[in-house]
């Protein structure tokens, strides 16, 4: 294995020698308690022996022993600096913490001591695509193939390496080369199949379509490739670019016939004929509709074209198509019916008749007498049709007319879950969250078996800030032996409970435990994004490359997932508050001040912490013991901040908040929320150039969007309250980004009257407004009765803004903020967000008073 | 809704649609795993808005003794309670069992339920024409037999 000329200093007498390479062979197959006895029996006469004390380090890094190995692993590597398998062993410790740049270091250094070795150089390979270091990528993979050309992987290898790059065009050569190579392919290789296939797809990338369909009907034919759903796919996609309509919608007809319910075969299908199913001329209705109406006929149990068929028909036509799609989901009670046409309305003239037909069916079947004919409809085609109802009128912002509809329907039949889970969602758009949440509650206990009921009461709880309340009933089926449920949830990356639950302690104000759980979706994504490490190897051997190489892309692009980005601001905004008001850390994380959650969590965290000290002195115990290999993955360490006071820190503060959000600059560029949070951030930490590029993005997204309003102010006034203007050249860049922001010939105090002018309706103008007055330091009974403005009848005021108004009223210590919450309170009758403490408090007690009896009874285990 | 073949980035609406539905739960690795190893087999159900609500995360059995004939797995399948009575977890378990079936040549698939499930057994056995198999005693990790 070593090179020649081995330094006397590594030289090992025969035993030892052979002891070695017994060593390695333990280690690789991972004889744990025998490889370390051997490493002993060595380090006995040669206790200097640098490789022979990575190796006992890596074992006991394997056995749980890590601090200990890992100490060994640095002390052989000062040993023998020249040894490739010291740095080998402590390229394999970094990348197990996951420190790819180091660990590929480690690996570079390696092979200079050892410039063929395999396992190096795939490893290195690895560790270059999860750095996408395409270049070196290529060069390694070269280096493999000349090495070991035999190996069908290593063409492959190499192939993808030019396709990550960027060289389509050598990616296919080497294909090329590859298959000319090969011999005695097997019968339904299904391996080859994938090769092949990739082929075909690199051929499309490069425009080449001729040769692709050739290739693609050879190997179909010859069966070579053997994905039929592909073959016809990739055929079809390729006659219709070449203009072979006529073959081309054969191969759609045949899709359509294999999977009738895709889309995307009828918008295939109908590209082909040159009709752009989302963009229907006066020209083309008519033939779409025509073929859609053929289509249904054919295909009776086929959803999508009837479907289609009613985005496309207008008029009289779809009156008549959308009669029967109708009656036909009333009958058969879809619940979905309406979340399916609802698309639909955004056609006026559409959702008119779509009302009528129902509210006509409604009539019909109020008056007609219950149970009696054979004609007449089933009884619960009423029911449906009334909860369809509901929908639309809460839809069409008439709520109460909604819930007149629904408390109709609970009275006909007063078990059926999806009433009272769509009555809780018109209370929680009334404003009620409590009434929402036991409605919630209402429907889960009436099918305890149901998860999805039982996550839905969950979230309605967390909305109305009952957390506790919330993690009780997620527990009923979340892992028993999990420490909590919110921990069995955490551990299965549940985005929608983590979000939900922080943004709830976010409303509470519990900042630390909120921050927390933001920072918990944040671990999800990292988790997500090094789970790729382990397929850049394994794709290559399964030969899955298809999708292998949209996985790549698809990891780039992972932090623009809604709950990301939605996590990233929110956290930011609370890291933003403290950096402002540093008092609310140490409110927050005195003892004294902690809220009554958080103390529970600081219970539970130690009661966890508890356990797995337990657990990990029995492990130590019985490492010594056995063979049990720990991997070379740092176990979780123990949470020591189970309410997130370290994150409340001031210190680092905007730090934390710019990690969570520097991916957001790229990848969430539409997002004016994340472009405002964006620049909240980077003028706070003097980052100007930054913060003048987020306004100006969020500027083309919407010129007047009240947030941006106040930003622009904010920037103005920062840059000119400078004691230095930043050095050159940024100094000018930002002085001629603000002119071009905001024009500097008037007074921030005349811009902003003119602002809220020009929006005079609007509640979140008048919202923004009042918080520039705020800053241009305006006397408070001016920032009052500006404020109060948002009340005017022509205002269009929405319960958030509200809520945020009587919040800066607060802020300002304003005498009116009573004055204005009572004003909220009539305003919006139905709400229960404007409450007295007093009333939400005893709301609160009657949200989850429902049938506890009940469930006790029933066994929640019972559930699936 | 839209059936067709599963995404990679289709993965976390899948997982979100499971952990939602079902008690049985998977971290990402393991969807990526099903997608990098049988990318053809999984495929999902989604809304006008792109919104997964179906889904069927299927596999080929591994380990099958000498004389077992190669055969898939479905590894979970659901329908959001809202997006019931449409049928869709038969069209997804179709079009599911035609791709194990010309790809890999199964000649069946397996699955395994919970012993309680009433719900779940009658959708596979009466709408999907599934057998009971054999009880494995303590399939879950909380001791509950499972049918197969």
């Amino acid at each position: 294995m070593a090179p020649s000329g081995i330094p006397p200093k590594r030289a090992l007498p025969s035993k030892e020698s052979t002891l070695f390479k017994e060593l390695l062979n333990l280690y690789e197959s991972r004889q744990l308690k025998k490889g370390l006895k051997t490493a002993d029996q060595i380090l006995k006469k040669f206790p200097e022996h640098g490789e022979t004390v990575c190796m006992k380090g890596l074992i006991l890094t394997h056995m749980g022993r890590r601090e200990e190995g890992i100490d060994l692993v640095k002390k052989g590597v000062r040993l023998d600096l020249t040894s490739h398998i010291v740095w080998h062993v402590f390229g394999l410790i970094q990348k197990g913490e996951k420190n790819y740049e180091e660990a590929l270091k480690s690996y570079t250094q390696a092979l200079k001591f050892d410039k063929e070795n395999m396992n190096i150089l795939r490893d290195a390979a690895h560790l270059q695509t999860q750095l996408r270091l395409f270049d070196g990528l290529v060069d390694t993979r070269h280096t493999l193939l000349k090495l070991r050309p035999n190996l069908r992987q290593n063409w492959i290898g190499l192939a993808v390496a030019y396709h990550l790059n960027g060289s389509i065009d050598e990616a296919k050569k080497v294909l090329e080369h590859y298959e000319s190579t090969l011999k005695n392919i097997p019968d339904y290789d299904v391996e080859h199949s994938e090769v092949l296939l990739y082929h075909i797809r690199l051929l499309e990338d490069l425009g080449l379509y001729q040769e692709a369909v050739s290739l693609l009907d050879v190997n179909a034919k010859s069966r070579a490739i053997i994905d039929r759903t592909a073959i016809m796919e990739y055929r079809a996609r390729l006659l219709t670019k070449l203009g072979e309509h006529d073959e081309a919608e054969q191969t759609w007809h045949a899709l359509i016939e294999q999977n009738p319910d895709s889309y995307e075969y009828f918008r295939g299908y109908f590209s082909n004929r040159s009709i752009d199913l989302d963009n229907i001329t006066k020209e083309t209705r008519l033939k779409a509709v025509e073929s859609l109406r053929e289509f249904s006929s054919q295909l009776p149990r086929a959803a999508a074209p009837r479907r289609l068929a009613l985005d496309v028909a207008v008029g009289d036509e779809f009156k008549a198509l959308a009669e029967p799609y109708l009656f036909s989901g009333l009958d058969k009670g879809i619940p979905s019916l309406f979340a399916d046409i609802k698309a639909l309305y955004r056609d006026d003239e559409k959702q008119h008749a779509i009302a009528s037909i129902v509210e006509a069916l409604r009539e019909r079947l109020s008056s007609q007498p219950q149970s009696n004919s054979s004609e007449s409809e089933p009884p619960t085609t009423y029911l449906w049709t009334l909860y369809f109802l509901a929908q639309h009128y809460s839809h069409i912002s008439d709520h109460q007319r909604a819930l007149q509809l629904l408390d109709l329907a609970l009275e006909h039949t007063p078990t059926l879950p999806e009433l009272l889970m769509y009555k809780a969602r018109v209370l929680k758009r009334l404003g009620d969250p409590f009434g929402a949440a036991r409605s919630m509650d209402e429907a889960r206990v009436l099918d305890l078996q149901d998860r999805f009921l039982n996550t839905k009461c969950a979230k309605y709880r967390l909305r109305a800030g009952l957390e506790e309340e919330a993690q009780e009933v997620l527990g009923l089926f979340t892992k028993k032996d999990a420490s909590s449920p919110a921990a069995d949830l955490e551990d299965m990356q549940s985005l929608l409970f983590l979000t939900e639950d922080a943004d709830a302690q976010k409303r509470n104000g519990a900042y630390g435990l909120a921050l927390k759980k933001y920072h918990a979706v944040q671990k999800v994504f990292n988790e997500v994004e090094d789970d790729q490490y382990d397929f850049h190897g394994y794709s290559l051997r399964r030969f899955t490359l298809n999708i292998y190489l949209n996985l790549i892309p698809w990891e780039d692009h992972l932090r623009s997932h809604p709950a990301y980005i939605h996590t990233a601001i929110a956290a930011a905004q609370i890291y933003i508050e403290l950096h402002d008001d540093p008092s609310l850390a140490t409110k927050a994380s005195s003892s004294s001040h902690l809220s009554e959650a958080e103390k529970k969590a600081k219970k539970k965290a130690k009661k966890a912490a508890q356990k797995s000290q337990e657990e990990a002195k029995k492990a130590a115990t019985q490492a010594a013991s056995t063979n049990e290999d720990k991997g070379l993955e740092p176990t979780a360490p123990k949470d020591d901040d189970p309410t997130g006071t370290k994150l409340l820190e001031h210190a680092g503060a905007l730090d934390r908040a710019w990690k969570l959000l520097s991916p957001l600059v790229t990848l969430a560029e539409d997002n004016i929320d994340a472009q405002l949070v964006i620049y909240d951030v980077a003028v706070r930490r003097s980052k100007y150039l930054q913060a003048a590029k987020a306004l100006k993005q969020a500027k083309s997204l919407d010129a007047d969007h009240p947030e941006l309003h106040l930003r622009l102010v904010d920037f103005r006034q920062r840059v000119s309250s400078l004691p230095q203007i930043p050095p050159e050249p940024i100094g000018s860049v930002v002085k001629g980004a603000i002119a071009e922001l905001i024009p500097d010939e008037v007074s921030l105090e005349t811009y902003n009257s003119q602002y809220v002018q020009r929006h005079s309706t609007s509640g979140k103008a008048v919202l923004a407004s009042g918080k520039v007055l705020q800053k241009l330091n305006t006397p408070i009974a001016e920032v009052e009765s500006a404020l109060f403005g948002a009340l005017n009848p022509e205002v269009v005021l929405d319960i958030p803004t509200a809520i945020d108004v009587l919040e800066l009223l607060k802020n300002v210590k304003s005498e009116r903020a009573e004055e204005f919450r009572n004003a909220c309170d009539v305003k919006f009758v139905s709400s229960t967000v404007f409450k007295s403490p007093k009333e939400l408090a005893e709301m609160r007690l009657k949200a989850f008073a429902t049938a506890a009896g009940e469930e006790e009874q029933t066994k929640p285990e019972e559930a699936s | 809704m839209n059936i067709r073949p599963a995404r990679i980035d289709d993965l976390m609406g899948m997982q979100a649609c499971n952990l939602q539905n079902l008690p049985e739960n998977y971290t990402m690795r393991y969807y990526l795993y099903h997608a990098l190893t049988w990318p053809q087999l999984s495929y999902v159900a989604e809304d006008h808005k792109g919104r997964i609500v179906g889904y069927i995360l299927a596999k080929m059995e591994e380990d099958i003794g000498t004389e077992d004939e190669p055969h898939g797995h479905v590894t979970s399948i659901s329908v959001l309670r809202s997006y019931r009575r449409l049928g869709l977890a038969k069209r997804l378990m179709v079009q599911s069992q035609e791709a194990m079936a010309t790809i890999y040549r199964a000649s069946y698939v397996s699955l395994h339920v919970r012993k309680s499930n009433r719900a779940a057994l009658s959708l596979y056995k009466d709408t999907l024409g599934f057998t009971v198999k054999d009880i494995e005693k303590k399939y879950y990790a909380d001791g509950e037999d499972a049918v197969r």
